[in-house]
């Protein structure tokens, strides 16, 4: 499955992920600059944030409970659209999925 | 099918080596026996990175509850640490809102502004000053304090129990006298918990202690002391440790600080700083099932320790490890842990230390050397960082 992630200055990366496989792990198993993932996954760091391209923000579905909370230790800008992308799994409809990645995680 | 082999065991790495020169072990066993049961320690080593993060990251397999510690007995309580799943989950996020960069940025970041305004002025300028134990130490202790909700508490009490707490929940020798002054500690910060309990519920803040107390749902008020002292015990020799490290780092290779203060890397700086020496480490874990790691069994209750000193070594992930470098391009290092028991203090540090001392020290001390570098001394297995750091302020 793919997802493209778009850096702050507009670079496109396109990464293949797996079914079920979180946004986070997917970008750090690529190397996608941009998002650290500190803690694995476990919603307790916030440098995994990202935005959700608009047009895939019902694809995405809602904030998981505890996600906007930790969204305010955020580095970057928070907006309707920010998400911790290791709260985000890969299914059939997020084929082709667009994430912009904020300025810093840290 | 798993293999039958048990990791290789070592007799001969004593605890004294590990604390006087650890990296140069870590080098040879990340490149010789990356799974390495260790005799003098009683548990088994990981030391390259990706063992490191899949154990911290698998608490199904890897609890953290480990009854086989002295923790328990030093803190005379289970504390979050040592717990897994939903009962660790709600013991932390009790603490959560106290801790969150939302708050950091409106209380604790101006407060600690102004502490070290306060801890620079005192320092006299001119002299070899140990700027380990007149600034590192004490200005973690006070804005802890202050975040804990405990402002009372002096810089000096923080210490003493900090460290009284540290050496029980290490007393693996099970020593009496060790233990009986941590009951000492336990008992001070008991007396003071019951008065400043009282005057959060009259006065409620933004304080952890405040935000436990003054929940819909509070949880048990032993859990509420617990937690304050697991942060007492895990929030003073880190930031502290850390500091010291970063200004060596710094003292000992000039150019980089030049570069830093060109471009107001700091944050970059205080990453780098952790990852060079880990203030915690190494942290251990409890095998829950049998499982396999590079081809050798790991039996169900073996404790696994995970060196993530070592981890932020490893030759597969950083050039010139052993370097104090600012600008590497990539530093996923594992200060901080993963997994659910990623450190809960992390926002802290990187926006008290990161951005707001570092610049500061070096503004108001741009002519700081370090006359004798050699005098340094590093020591610790669990914690490490340097016990001194004699500096000429300038
Ligand atoms: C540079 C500074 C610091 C470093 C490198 C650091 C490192 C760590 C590490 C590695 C752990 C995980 C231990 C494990 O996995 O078993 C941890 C946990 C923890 N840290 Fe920190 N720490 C730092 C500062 C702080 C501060 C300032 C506080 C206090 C506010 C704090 C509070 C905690 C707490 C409460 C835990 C336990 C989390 C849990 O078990 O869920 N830390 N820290
Ligand atoms: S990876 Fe830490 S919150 Fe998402």
């Amino acid at each position: 499955m793919k997802i493209t992630f778009i850096a702050a200055d507009g670079t496109e990366t396109a990464v293949d992920a797996a079914e079920g496989e979180s946004i986070m792990r997917a970008a750090v198993r690529n190397d996608v600059d941009g998002i650290i993932g500190e803690c694995g996954g476990s919603m307790m760091c916030a440098t995994c944030h990202c935005y959700v391209d608009e047009a895939w923000a019902d694809a995405t579905g809602q904030q998981e409970d505890g996600e906007s909370d930790l969204l305010d230790c955020a580095a970057s800008e928070v907006r309707p659209t920010s998400r911790l992308s290791c709260q985000i799994r890969m299914s059939a409809e997020l084929e082709g999925v667009v994430i912009h990645l904020p300025e810093s995680q840290l | 099918m798993l293999d039958h082999r048990l990791a290789p065991l070592d007799d001969t790495i004593s605890i004294d080596d590990l604390t006087v020169a650890p990296y140069p072990i870590y080098r040879r066993l990340r490149a010789e026996a990356p799974v390495l049961r260790v005799k003098s320690v009683g548990r088994t080593f990981l030391t390259k990175a990706e063992d490191c993060k899949y154990v911290k990251d698998t608490p199904e397999i890897f609890s953290s509850n480990d009854p086989n510690t002295p923790m328990k007995r030093a803190f005379l309580a289970h504390t979050l640490m040592r717990k897994d799943g939903p009962e660790h989950m709600a013991e932390r996020m009790a603490m959560a809102p106290a801790l969150m960069p939302k708050t950091i940025q409106e209380v604790w970041a101006p407060l600690y502004r102004q502490f070290v305004d306060e801890y620079l002025d005192r320092l006299p300028k001119g002299e070899v000053v140990d700027l380990h134990v007149l600034l590192s130490e004490p200005i973690a202790a006070r804005i802890l304090a202050h975040i804990l909700g405990i402002p009372e508490a002096t810089d000096a009490q923080m210490s003493f129990w900090s460290q009284a707490l540290i050496d029980g929940a290490g007393n693996f020798g099970w020593r009496p006298d060790l233990f009986e002054i941590s009951d000492r500690a336990n008992a001070e910060m008991d007396a003071m918990l019951a008065r400043a309990v009282e005057r959060v519920r009259a006065q409620p803040d933004r304080s952890a202690l405040s935000v436990m107390v003054n929940s819909e749902n509070p949880i048990a008020m032993s859990q509420i002391v617990a937690n304050i002292k697991i942060a007492i015990g895990g929030g003073i020799n880190e930031p502290r440790d850390a500091l010291s490290t970063i200004i060596y780092g710094f003292l000992t290779e000039p150019e980089q600080l030049e570069e830093t203060r060109r471009t107001g890397k700091w944050g970059q700086a205080f990453e780098e700083g952790v990852r060079w020496v880990a203030p915690i480490q190494a942290s251990s874990r409890l095998v829950l099932e049998d499982v396999e790691i590079r081809g050798f069994r790991i039996p169900k209750g073996d404790t696994v320790m995970t060196i993530q000193a070592s981890a932020n070594h490893d030759e597969d992930l950083f050039d010139h490890p052993e370097r104090f470098d600012v600008f590497r391009t990539k530093n996923p290092h594992q200060s901080f842990g993963s997994g659910p028991h990623h450190c809960g203090g992390a926002h802290i540090a990187r926006r008290t230390v990161g951005a707001i001392m570092l610049e500061a020290l070096f503004e108001r001390f741009p002519n700081m050397t370090l006359p004798d570098p050699q005098a340094v001394l590093w020591r610790g297995f669990g914690f490490r960082g340097p016990i001194n750091l004699p500096v000429k302020l300038g």
